[in-house]
């Protein structure tokens, strides 16, 4: 195999990136990391090509209290610890981030339900910012078995009956949401699973078992 | 500037930043932990590193999210290794990532089509190591092969994906 002059950093970068460089490796990778430039050079080039997370989660209001903390950002405790170069660098690292997000906006998407039921894969279920996207993620693949379809149900959070928003030959899945179904995506509503003959329900209401379901909660 | 106005503007600097991005490393940690609560762990502990790292940050890097997100992953990665994570049953394709892509800006079509361009065992091994966070040992036992095999095909896959992604031809 010929690798060109910067072979050896290269994999080293591409191995630091897909995560099979740990432990004490990782640690000097990461030491010269921030002593060599061309190090760093190198991983900029392959972090062009890196693709941003699928899936965003909100996290919790404690981590960042945690983060406050730790690192002394809280405005009374703020003197502690602090270096010159940290407004600066804050600041460039900042304005370089509001670029790339400006330019290459990922979908934001937050879980809303974790859908589980009796022997079968836990399923989250994901919605865009304006929640006409729906992704479904299952903790493991799934397929429905033969001559059957999973349909996809919402139960609106008032009440009533169960309303068919897709038929589904597997439980991942990415789908738009129909315009009558977004205002009804919302927190109390219900998301549930049921096994239909091929092609869906014949009647528009459940008829085969529920083997998923899960509330809305965001 | 004053030391405390340099420092009030420093954390509020540090909070926006966290603000436009801790979603998504938190979405790249969740994945690799599966619980929520470590993969909050892994996030509080990236943005420490990234605040103690971010002097170093080169301001010209073209993308700072991959650099950030290589941080959380590693940090997740860590955990997992030291927590009793439930092991992956199913096999990872590039395709489940990258079909999450909203925009298809031109980095990402040739990433996928060098992904397509490698031997498919190699693109199992990295596939598997990034989208599941397996470990070397990890991917050996999952793929049934001995370490050094793996470890050469991740090796020889990222070369390649190296040479692919630079234009350059590789020969195998």
């Amino acid at each position: 195999m010929q690798l060109h002059k910067h072979g050896l950093l290269d994999a080293l970068c591409g191995e630091y990136l897909v995560g099979t460089l740990r432990g004490a490796a990782r640690r000097r990778f990461e030491r010269a990391l921030r002593e060599e430039p061309l190090l760093r050079s190198r991983l900029d080039a392959w972090q062009r090509f890196a693709p941003v997370p699928a899936v965003s989660v909100t996290p919790s209001p404690a981590v960042w209290q945690r983060l406050e903390r730790d690192l002394g950002l809280a405005p009374r405790r703020r003197s502690r610890g602090w270096r010159p170069w940290a407004w600066a660098a804050a600041a460039a690292l900042l304005i370089a981030l509001g670029v790339q997000l400006t330019r290459e906006r990922p979908l934001e998407l937050a879980q809303v339900a974790e859908l589980s039921g009796k022997d079968a894969a836990t399923v989250g279920a994901f919605v865009s910012r304006d929640r006409r996207t729906l992704i479904l993620r299952a903790s493991r693949p799934t397929s429905a078995p033969a001559n059957r379809s999973f349909e996809l149900w919402l139960i609106p959070a008032e009440g009533g009956a169960p309303l068919s928003v897709v038929v589904l030959a597997s439980l991942d899945a990415r789908l738009a949401v129909p315009d009558a179904y977004v205002d009804r995506l919302r927190a109390g509503a219900t998301l549930a699973v049921s096994t239909e003959p091929a092609g869906g329900s014949p009647t528009g209401q459940p008829t085969g078992p529920v083997i998923l379901a899960g509330r809305i909660s965001g | 500037m004053s030391t405390a106005a340099r420092d009030g503007r420093s954390a509020e600097a540090f909070r926006r930043l966290y603000e436009m991005s801790a979603s998504l490393l938190l979405g790249a940690a969740q994945r690799i932990l599966g619980r929520r609560e470590l993969a909050e762990e892994a996030l509080h502990d990236a943005f420490a590193r990234i605040w103690h790292s971010a002097a170093s940050f080169d301001p010209l890097a073209a993308r700072p999210l991959a650099w950030m997100v290589a941080i959380a992953r590693n940090r997740a990665l860590d955990l997992r290794a030291s927590h009793d994570v439930s092991r992956v049953e199913s096999s990872a394709e590039f395709d489940d990532v990258l079909s999450h892509q909203p925009a298809d800006p031109v980095e990402i079509r040739r990433l996928r089509d060098c992904l397509g361009r490698l031997e498919a065992p190699q693109r199992q091994a990295i596939a598997l190591a990034y989208d599941r966070g397996l470990s070397h040992s990890e991917l050996a036992a999952h793929l049934g092969k001995p370490i050094g095999t793996v470890k050469a095909w991740v090796r020889r896959g990222l070369a390649s994906l190296r040479a692919c992604l630079e234009g350059l031809h590789a020969t195998p």
